[in-house]
């Protein structure tokens, strides 16, 4: 045993430069994989460990009766509507036998405002809330300074303050629901030991300021502190008595917390596991390709041990030993690249806008296992397959045979691969048709048609593209077709991967363009305001109310609306209510009433956006915060003001602040009066400037800017196509070095009767492009029609129809090609300088 | 045919040498060609001058490791001596880069290897053509014909390498040798794996190219049967040119062969 693997080892430095190329595919997946899986749990183990810690001495929460399910899609923070508390609660909970301490929590939007402009961007929200005097029920603790006890001081957590360069003793203001105001930072504080509570930005303030700067009456929630030796399970019981609130108890309610905080992560880990599973696909083809090659030029050698008496498991054992020796080497790098390179995969996730990792990635067993077991398990596996079809060969055939693999393709498997490929467009097209996403799991099968099919694509693709490459490249362009077709399957192995490369980023491509567009269709047809003022953060009402009359007392407006918006349960699910004036609004953003009218708006009832003009005259309950408003329905609008959370349901500005206490505007629209003066859009745009939190765009500006929150999106496909790339790269580099050394008698040849070095790369080049262009525009048209079909299928009100970013599938496929010329570039390089003599006598 | 431009250098060396110098189509002139360094270093080629006549067919024969091989590539550009000078016609090789040397392969001489001797993915039609195709010319129709004509390829050339039998792809790469109407002809063991018959078919095309279209050709072989259709055949022993022989005939070249066992 110990001589077999000292003379797989041997075997493994004989050829380190195969090895290495093997190797360095199965170390980048094993890494990949690695950084992925320690990113996701550190997000969710970080998260989850500081919630745990900051309300450890929470024994319970007692909070507003709730009205309704949690929403929340992809990139939102789950959250609740809850039915708000009566001022009186903390007395009343504080009455409650058992109750050592209660700590009311306010808890309302505050943005932090430095120098003119207001601090952090992305997904996390700005969160405003009292400071809590009692240590034990304070999820914050005080880093340095001192707490707030005046109004207009504050505290800030820790990363809010490195954001912002802001220490302790520094003005800064800080804009809330009811304005701007002046403060002074008496400390920074972190939560529990992170620098920041989980996708929030906090600013804490004394209880004295609550009523003044959050505009709440009543606390939100009121950390409960049972007293020792008193019977929790009892005190809780006698708490949830109370009237008009509900007790949740202390882990459950930090299971919640964690849950709210991770949700997020969900799609995020789905996303990156895909691209994970994808890399160690792209390393299981490179390992195979390899070892059939190693396998199949040893198999003269297999043969003679066989003749002279090994048993197969010899043969085999051999090989398997050298893929363990390989894969455990390559595992161990990357594992270590991969654990040192999650900072780097955090930098590619950041490009999302979220960012959860507070601290150090939490390296855990489990996902060092998983990786190392995928490393070392699949280079095995991959070594075993071809390992075992050349043990199986009698040896006297081995003696005898050539290396070359068959050139004809399998009948029965193209025929098996056709097969699955017309069922999984069937399931596609019943999917379309009847509107049922369960016929898309058949339309999955086009995956494995695909892995069948391979081969014979690949030789169709030299046969089709041979007259096109002579034509554009002579001899060398029909060479180059035809050398794809000289190993179909291992060209087809390595197509495979660039082809579910480029797969997945078309799919998320044509999943966010949809998205895009279909956020932006109601801009683009509704608006007619000249200007429009946004929120600094989409979909999040961050504008100063104040700012709308400021701009109304400009000398060239002709006129200003804005809108506000706030969470309401409607059938017992939360949704976006939209505040408007019914007056003015129309003329700025058409809604385009289909029924009704929305002047009678302001007579208290609510207009709901829909095409069924027959839910005119209905009655629509909403539960609000404050209060339940039942309101007759008195308009349908086909339209929304567009955004990712456009509201459903329309009512009057005043209602909504009746409901749910003042809102910062999440719009402001403007018209200039006509023939204004050429500078008046110059002073609202100046106004707007002094009020942080907003942003000011023109009609078009707006109407091209809707939807770049899945912009950030676009930014993260971006970074995963450069990954994926790299992996394919690998791939192609691999497959082409394999080529070459297979073909070194006919590329000697070649140079011999005159082709010169440059022909000879050209060859290996145009090789590496054809296939490259195959694979990627396969991947791409898979990629199109299969998330066509999902998002026709699924895409419901958000996504009413498949938009195809052309343009950068078009990229998508340069880049691919670009890559796989990139790939072939160095071993056409060192090919095109082997001495002609070696290429023709085999001797490389 | 140009004649040698220097017969100074040529009358330095030998004999065997000035008679055919000025119509040699290659040529060795103090070729040394040694592997490695230092005490371990072998002189595949020691001082080896030696021309190949223009028209004729060479046959250049000994045993195994005693550099015909060697002397072949050198001559034909394939590998660079380490001193010395080879020609091919009036062109000194040692004076040409990698790029000239190559155009100088693809317009001036001609291969036939014992494998690897067809590009699998063209048919033989387009492999016959390859040298012509490379340097974007098309062969003359007249030419095509009569090569293809003369190896009887007349109903293989849409075929395939693969769907070819051995002689056949033997056959098409002495077509492609011949196609581009090259100074010099190099074949190096082209019967080495074919059956005695299809073998001498072979030599049978070679010796007819030299007869009816005065091609030059100079062949490595072992088997003193092919050597028996060449005009002459050099005998080399140990990196040295050991006998010539004119006119050979199978036995007399037997006879000598057996000498150098010894």
């Amino acid at each position: 045993m110990s001589q077999m693997v000292r003379s797989a080892a041997r075997s493994v430095f004989a050829s380190r430069g195969r090895f290495l190329l093997t190797g360095a595919a199965v170390a980048l997946s094993v890494a990949f994989l690695a950084a992925t899986l320690v990113l996701t749990d550190s997000m969710r183990g970080r998260a989850a460990a500081d919630i745990a810690e900051a309300l450890a001495g929470t024994d319970a929460v007692v909070q507003g009766v709730e009205l309704g399910e949690p929403g929340g899609g992809p990139g939102d923070p789950a959250r609740s509507v809850q039915r708000s508390l009566g001022p009186d609660i903390t007395e009343r909970v504080v009455a409650v036998d058992g109750v050592a301490g209660a700590a009311p929590q306010w808890v309302g939007f505050a943005k932090l405002v430095v120098d003119g402009s207001s601090v952090g961007t992305g997904t996390a929200s700005d969160v405003g809330r009292n400071w809590v005097d009692d240590p034990a029920l304070n999820p914050f603790r005080l880093a340095s300074g001192q707490p707030p006890t005046e109004v207009g001081e504050i505290v800030i957590d820790r990363s809010l303050a490195d954001n912002a360069g802001v220490a302790a003793g520094d003005v800064v203001r800080v804009l809330t629901a009811t304005g701007m105001h002046d403060a002074t930072v008496t400390g920074i504080a972190t939560f529990a030991s992170a620098n920041a509570a989980p996708l929030q930005r906090t600013v804490l303030l004394p209880d004295a300021a609550v009523s003044a700067w959050l505009d709440t009456e009543a606390p939100t929630e009121v950390l409960v502190d049972v007293a020792e030796g008193a019977d929790r399970t009892e005190v809780l019981a006698r708490l949830s008595a109370l009237s008009d609130a509900e007790v949740v108890d202390g882990p459950d309610h930090i299971r919640t917390m964690q849950d709210a905080a991770t949700s997020p992560l969900q799609f995020l880990n789905v996303f990156l596991l895909a691209f994970a599973v994808v890399a160690i696909l792209i390393g299981v083809t490179i390992i195979f390709n390899t070892f059939t090659l190693t396998v199949a030029r040893r198999r003269r050698e297999s043969g003679l041990l066989r003749a002279i008496g090994a048993e197969r498991r010899h043969v085999l054992g051999g090989v398997v030993i050298e893929a363990a020796f390989v894969g455990t080497i390559a595992t161990l790098v990357g594992l270590v690249c991969g654990v040192a390179g999650v900072d780097a995969l955090r930098w590619v996730v950041g490009l999302t806008g979220i960012s959860l990792l507070t601290g150090p990635p939490i390296v855990s067993p489990t996902s060092i296992a998983i990786a190392a077991a995928v490393g070392i398990g699949a280079t095995i596996l991959s070594a075993w397959i071809p390992a075992r079809r050349a043990a199986a060969t009698p040896p006297i055939e081995a003696l005898r045979e050539s290396a070359a693999e068959p050139r004809a393709v399998s009948r029965a498997r193209t025929a098996s691969g056709l097969v699955l490929a017309a069922a999984a467009i069937a399931g596609g097209a019943m999917a379309v048709v009847n509107s049922n996403p369960v016929w898309l799991t058949l339309a999955v099968a086009i995956v494995p048609a695909l892995v069948l099919c391979g081969p014979a694509i690949v030789t169709a693709t030299a046969r089709w593209s041979s007259p096109a490459a002579r034509r554009t490249a002579g001899v060398s362009g029909s060479i180059a077709a035809g050398n794809l077709a000289a190993s179909p399957r291992r060209s087809a192995s390595t197509a495979l991967a660039l082809m579910l490369g480029t797969a997945m980023v078309t799919m998320f491509a044509i999943f966010a363009s949809s998205l895009t567009s279909g956020v932006g269709t109601d801009v683009r047809e509704g608006l007619e305001a000249d200007l429009v003022v946004t929120s600094a953060t989409p979909d999040v009402s961050t504008i100063d109310p104040a700012l709308a009359d400021r701009i109304a007392a400009l000398p060239d407006v002709e006129a200003v609306t804005a809108l506000s918006s706030a969470e309401g349960i409607v059938a017992g699910k939360a949704e976006a209510i939209g505040g408007i004036d019914p007056t003015a609004l129309p003329t700025m953003f058409d809604l385009d009433p289909i029924a009704g009218d929305l002047a009678d708006l302001s007579s208290g009832g609510v207009a709901v956006v829909g095409d069924d003009p027959a839910r005119l005259g209905g009655t629509l309950e909403i539960e609000f915060e404050r209060s339940t408003v039942e309101a007759p329905i008195v308009a349908v609008v086909s339209r929304s003001i567009g955004g990712f959370e456009a509201p459903l349901y329309f009512v009057d500005a005043a209602t909504l602040d009746a409901s749910v206490g003042r809102q910062l505007d999440a719009q402001v629209f403007v018209d200039l009066a006509d023939g204004a003066a050429a500078d008046a859009e110059e002073d609202v745009s100046a106004l707007v400037r002094d009020t942080p939190g907003s942003f000011l765009a023109t009609q078009e500006e707006h109407v091209a800017s809707r939807g770049s929150e899945i912009a950030a999106f676009g930014n993260f496909i971006d970074g995963m196509l450069v990954l994926a790339s790299l992996i394919a790269l690998l791939g192609v580099a691999n497959t082409t070095a394999l080529a070459i050394n297979e073909r070194s008698g006919e590329l000697g040849l070649l140079r011999a009767v005159g082709a010169t070095r440059r022909a000879l790369r050209r060859i290996v080049r145009l090789e590496a492009a054809l296939l490259s262009f195959a694979a990627a525009s396969i991947g791409i048209a898979v990629a199109t029609g299969f998330g066509w079909a999902m998002i026709d299928v699924t895409g419901g009100t958000e996504i009413p129809s498949v938009v195809v970013p052309w343009l950068r599938l078009a990229v998508t496929l340069v880049i691919a090609v670009a890559a796989g010329v990139v790939a072939a570039a160095w071993p056409a390089f060192r090919v095109s300088r082997m001495p002609v003599l070696d290429l023709v006598s085999g001797d490389r | 045919m140009s004649p040698h431009p220097d017969s100074a250098v040529v009358d330095q060396h030998g004999s065997a040498l000035s008679s055919d110098a000025d119509d040699a189509a290659a040529m060795l002139v103090g070729a040394v060609k040694r592997y490695g360094a230092g005490e371990s270093a072998v002189a595949a080629l020691d001082d080896v001058t030696i021309a190949f006549p223009a028209g004729k067919f060479t046959a250049v024969m000994g045993p195994s490791g005693s550099g015909k091989s060697t002397m072949m590539h050198c001559a034909a550009g394939l590998d660079r001596l380490t001193s010395g000078r080879a020609f091919v016609g009036s062109t000194d090789l040692s004076t040409l880069d990698d790029r000239e040397l190559t155009l100088l392969r693809r317009e001036r001489i001609g291969f036939v290897f014992q494998t690897f001797n067809l590009v699998q993915t063209l048919t033989a039609e387009e492999n016959i053509c390859l040298p012509l195709t490379l340097s974007g010319r098309r062969p003359s129709g007249d030419v095509l014909d009569q090569v293809v004509s003369l190896l009887r390829l007349g109903d293989r050339l849409r075929h395939r390498p693969s769907e070819l039998s051995g002689g056949q792809q033997q056959r098409v790469a002495v077509a492609r040798a011949l196609v581009a109407r090259p100074q010099v002809v190099f074949a190096d063991e082209p019967t080495g794996n074919l059956d005695t018959r299809t073998g001498q078919e072979i030599l049978g095309f070679l010796r007819s190219a030299v007869d009816e279209d005065h091609q030059s050709i100079v062949m490595v072989t072992h088997d003193p049967n092919a050597a028996a259709w060449a005009d002459r055949v050099v005998f080399v022993v140990d990196g040295h040119v050991h006998d010539v022989m004119d006119r050979p005939s199978a036995d007399a070249v037997l006879d000598v062969v057996k000498g150098l066992g010894r």
